[in-house]
């Protein structure tokens, strides 16, 4: 156990020099002072009380994103879907608090349990088609977004477009001011939405970690056959953490919604590549839901650390991304304390004996 | 006779664990030693450091007289080691030349050339009067097959010494003569042989020397023909076997019942061919047969890891044909799977973790419904690594640095701790030493004499006729014979299992 969480530390801790290294790379290529520049990105995070708020709202949706896709990593299933399941909670929430009668907190529950169960029937639909007709997870759910994105996109721009401004954009009609999530402090963009994810963090911890249900998951993807042997139903397993999966994408959706765009507007989930930040935020934390809040942090300072460059400097955006993709890259190769051991002893004893 | 291999004072320390303590150990040319002990023992440690695949603490390594130091295997076979492993290392979809040359490829320009490596496996084979065919694909090879593939590989490779894993733990008794028999033939033509087993009756068979280990020492050094069988397990041990316990009469009425089963998928010869058995209240029924012979497809029909195209499965005399696998437990079947490592555990989970599996739905250690209380379920897991005295750190340890034997006793206390109607032994003691060999047999029986029924599945003949009140034996996916315990001898059984008649 502790040889494993050190191991994780310092392969950790390997790819984030590396990605630093190749981040300076990219900056001296493209003309800009190293150590400025990562000033600069500190500052563009954490610079000021309100720019610290900034990337927590930004975590937000990638910490809902990630402990869905670590659910679902930890069942041994694949969910790369959360992008779909994102837009088209958001989309659904952001209808029902618009159209459901009813005071402000009534709109505000009905639409996250919506968005909740959007994105999680989303989810199960790929789960469905994989027990049902063996489509593989990895593939239905990777697909389903280009499906669901685009048919969103298709309800704001034609049917319930907002028609009352003057440029017809693709976008839903403002939330009633009542209808939205409150921000945690007044002029700062971080809502309570990401309180509720970081209590999500810490429930889905105790649940894997104290209860049956957990139990369950955790040898799922341990062990698939182990599992069954021992009387856990396959299907089950994977249509509940695919569901709970999907619920925590939805849920990413429906707070950005009701806690910072007020309403959907085409493009505004997709383009920060929230799910896919998601996605990587899991992976960096090896899908340990309270690893993923450090990881979803430091991927949302990254990204308003990047803005923040953007601003200040003539420093383009896309260092960010070149970290981001660097860090990923050696996340993922398997850098092992017994890799390096390995290679040290090989070393030593061929000069020794050979 | 000169000396190939001196391993001296070698010390192998995991912590504060003593795998190996200044061992001493030597093979000369054209020897066959084996090195036997109870598992946890420090065999396959010792072996693993002559491989390259660990590197000792202290203690040093000479290869004909040269001082050496591996850390790779690549290291070891470059001085002619080789080594089969207990778990096979082939590519089931490449035939078998290309499983035996693969790293050392014989080419013309520059190109792979099968015809080349078929016709060397060919002669390589020959030579050691090993019936192989090379163009055959790996997956149609039975596992005595496997394992002549394994060693031809290692042949290829050039070694001298060769160190076998528990070779004949997957064997039938028929293919255990056929391993012996190539592996004298290699000693007479110089070649050295490791061979690591627990089974005293094929070490006294086939080797010239024996080194018995103990907690990570050495206990003593013999020539074959200055010892005896008992004499090794006494060494073993550590003190002299224990007798099976006596079994209580029984006359129970009949508690789990397979009917006429059929399964298989549809087009396909069926892998189960109307298949009948009864087991009784108090009674351990004993199936026998070679490997893959259905007695898997069986075990999984019962517990509900597979569907059955037709027939039936009772339990009392009520179908569970229809429940799922978690409602079949709740009934009162409790399984000790045959492939521990696909069924039996999730390697990287921790030893507490795999000890839970089936208990964590039990009330007895739940707080609130559906929240686990890990501090009520504790004292159960530690009687059991007491009572089965397996090897571990802690509960946290991870289950895939405990040896395969200690495994296979956590696994066997977890089943047997269900305390079940009816238990499914696969199996139960593969890969363990005699002592906890001991204990299983008499856990086994015990739980017979209190009323259980068991049905056992095992490879080992002996195991079946020390344990079973009926035996069964299983050909090609059918029931082709049955003998009560008196009248079933080994060559009965043999028979049966090779697809004859027996007329009793």
């Amino acid at each position: 156990m502790r040889n494993e969480q050190i191991q994780t530390i310092l392969q950790l801790t390997i790819a984030i020099t590396i990605g630093a290294v190749v981040g300076a790379i990219a900056m001296i290529v493209s003309g800009a002072p190293v150590i400025t520049t990562y000033i600069q990105m500190w500052n563009g995070a954490f610079g000021n009380f309100y720019l610290f708020s900034s990337t927590l709202a930004n975590a937000t949706p990638i910490l809902l994103i990630a402990l869905g896709v670590g659910i679902a990593f930890r069942a041994g299933v694949f969910n790369l879907g959360g992008e779909g399941q994102m837009v088209l909670a958001a989309v659904t929430a952001s209808l029902v608090a618009i159209y459901l009668p009813g005071p402000g907190f009534v709109k505000v529950l009905a639409a996250i349990t919506t968005g909740f169960l959007v994105g999680g029937g989303l989810s199960m639909l790929a789960g469905w088609m994989e027990s049902r007709f063996q489509i593989q997870l990895i593939i239905s759910t990777l697909l389903l977004n280009y499906i669901v994105v685009l048919f969103a996109s298709y309800l704001v721009s034609f049917p319930f477009q907002d028609r009352t401004g003057s440029a017809a954009l693709s976008q839903t009609a403002m939330l009633d001011p009542a209808a939205r999530l409150p921000k945690l402090f007044t002029g700062m963009t971080v809502h309570w939405g990401f309180v509720i994810a970081l209590l999500l963090a810490v429930v889905l911890y105790v649940m894997l970690k104290h209860t049956s249900f957990g139990y369950d998951i955790m040898m799922s993807g341990k062990n698939a056959s182990f599992a069954f042997y021992g009387g856990v139903s396959k299907t089950k397993m994977m249509l509940h953490s695919m569901l709970i999966s999907g619920g925590l994408a939805g849920l990413a959706g429906v707070f950005e919604v009701l806690g910072s765009q007020y309403r959907f507007v085409d493009g505004s989930l997709t383009d920060p590549g929230y799910a896919w930040s998601g996605i990587m935020a899991a992976l960096l934390a090896k899908s340990h839901p309270l690893a993923i809040v450090f990881a979803s942090l430091f991927l949302g300072a990254l990204h308003t650390g990047s803005l923040g460059l953007e601003r200040n400097t003539d420093v383009p955006l896309e260092i960010a991304n070149v970290i981001k993709a660097t860090l990923i890259l050696f996340i993922t190769a398997k850098f092992s304390i017994t890799w390096w051991q390995r290679r040290k002893k090989a070393g030593v004893s061929t000069s020794g004996t050979v | 006779m000169s000396e190939r291999i001196l391993m001296k004072n070698v010390t192998k320390k995991y912590g504060d664990f003593y795998a190996n303590n200044e061992i001493t150990f030597s093979l000369q040319d054209a020897e066959i030693h084996a090195i036997i002990g109870e598992n946890g023992a420090g065999k396959t440690t010792l072996m693993r450091i002559l491989y390259g695949l660990e590197e000792q603490t202290s203690g040093s390594l000479y290869v004909n007289g040269k001082p050496v130091r591996f850390s790779s295997p690549t290291e070891a076979i470059k001085r002619g080691i080789g080594m089969v492993h207990q778990h096979f290392m082939l590519f089931p979809h490449l035939t078998v030349a290309e499983n035996i040359v693969i790293g050392h490829e014989p080419s013309s320009a520059g190109l792979f050339n099968r015809k080349k490596a078929v016709s060397q496996v060919k002669e390589l084979a020959a030579s050691y009067k090993m019936t192989i065919d090379p163009t055959k694909k790996v997956k149609h090879c039975s596992v005595g097959e496997q394992q002549r593939i394994e060693i031809l590989k290692v042949l290829y490779q050039g070694a001298e010494t060769i160190i076998l894993d528990e070779p004949t733990a997957v064997l039938t008794p028929h293919e255990v003569k056929g391993l012996m028999d190539t592996l004298k033939l290699l000693a007479t033509s110089g070649k050295s042989i490791i061979i690591i087993t627990h089974k005293l009756k094929e070490v006294m068979a086939c080797a010239n020397r024996i080194t018995v280990l103990r907690n990570g020492e050495v206990t003593g050094s013999r020539h074959v023909d200055e010892t005896s069988e008992d004499e090794l397990a006494t060494l073993m041990v550590g003190r002299d076997l224990k007798e099976v316990p006596p079994r209580a009469a029984q006359n129970g009425a009949t508690h789990l019942e397979v009917k006429n089963v059929v399964v298989g998928e549809k087009g396909e010869k069926p892998t189960l061919h109307h298949v009948s058995l009864q087991v009784k209240q108090g009674e351990i029924v004993g199936i026998a047969g070679v490997s893959g012979n259905g007695q898997s497809e069986l075990i999984q029909a019962i517990t509900g890891l597979i569907p059955i195209e037709s027939g039936d499965v009772t339990m009392d005399g009520e179908s569970v044909n229809e429940l799922t696998v978690y409602e079949r437990r709740q009934k009162g079947i409790s399984h000790i799977p045959e492939d521990r490592y696909q069924w039996g555990i999730a390697k990287s989970a921790s030893v507490a973790e795999n000890a839970l599996m089936g208990y964590q739905y039990i009330d007895a250690y739940q707080s609130v419904r559906g929240v686990i209380n890990r501090r009520r379920f504790r004292p159960l897991v530690t009687k059991w690594i007491e009572q089965f005295a397996i090897k571990t750190n802690s509960l946290q340890q991870q289950i895939d640095q405990l040896s395969g034997g200690n495994i296979q006793k956590l696994v066997v206390a977890r089943e047997l701790g269900h305390e079940s109607s009816f238990l499914i032994a696969a199996e139960p003691t593969r890969g363990v030493d005699i002592g906890a060999m001991e204990r299983i047999h008499e856990a086994l029986i015990e739980r017979r004499n209190e009323g259980a029924s068991i049905l056992l599945v095992s490879s080992e003949l002996s195991e079946i006729r020390t344990l079973s009140d009926r035996i069964v034996v299983m050909f090609e996916g059918k029931i082709v014979g049955e003998l009560s315990r008196d009248e079933a001898t080994e060559e009965k059984i043999s028979i049966l299992m090779a697809g004859g008649t027996v007329h009793a």
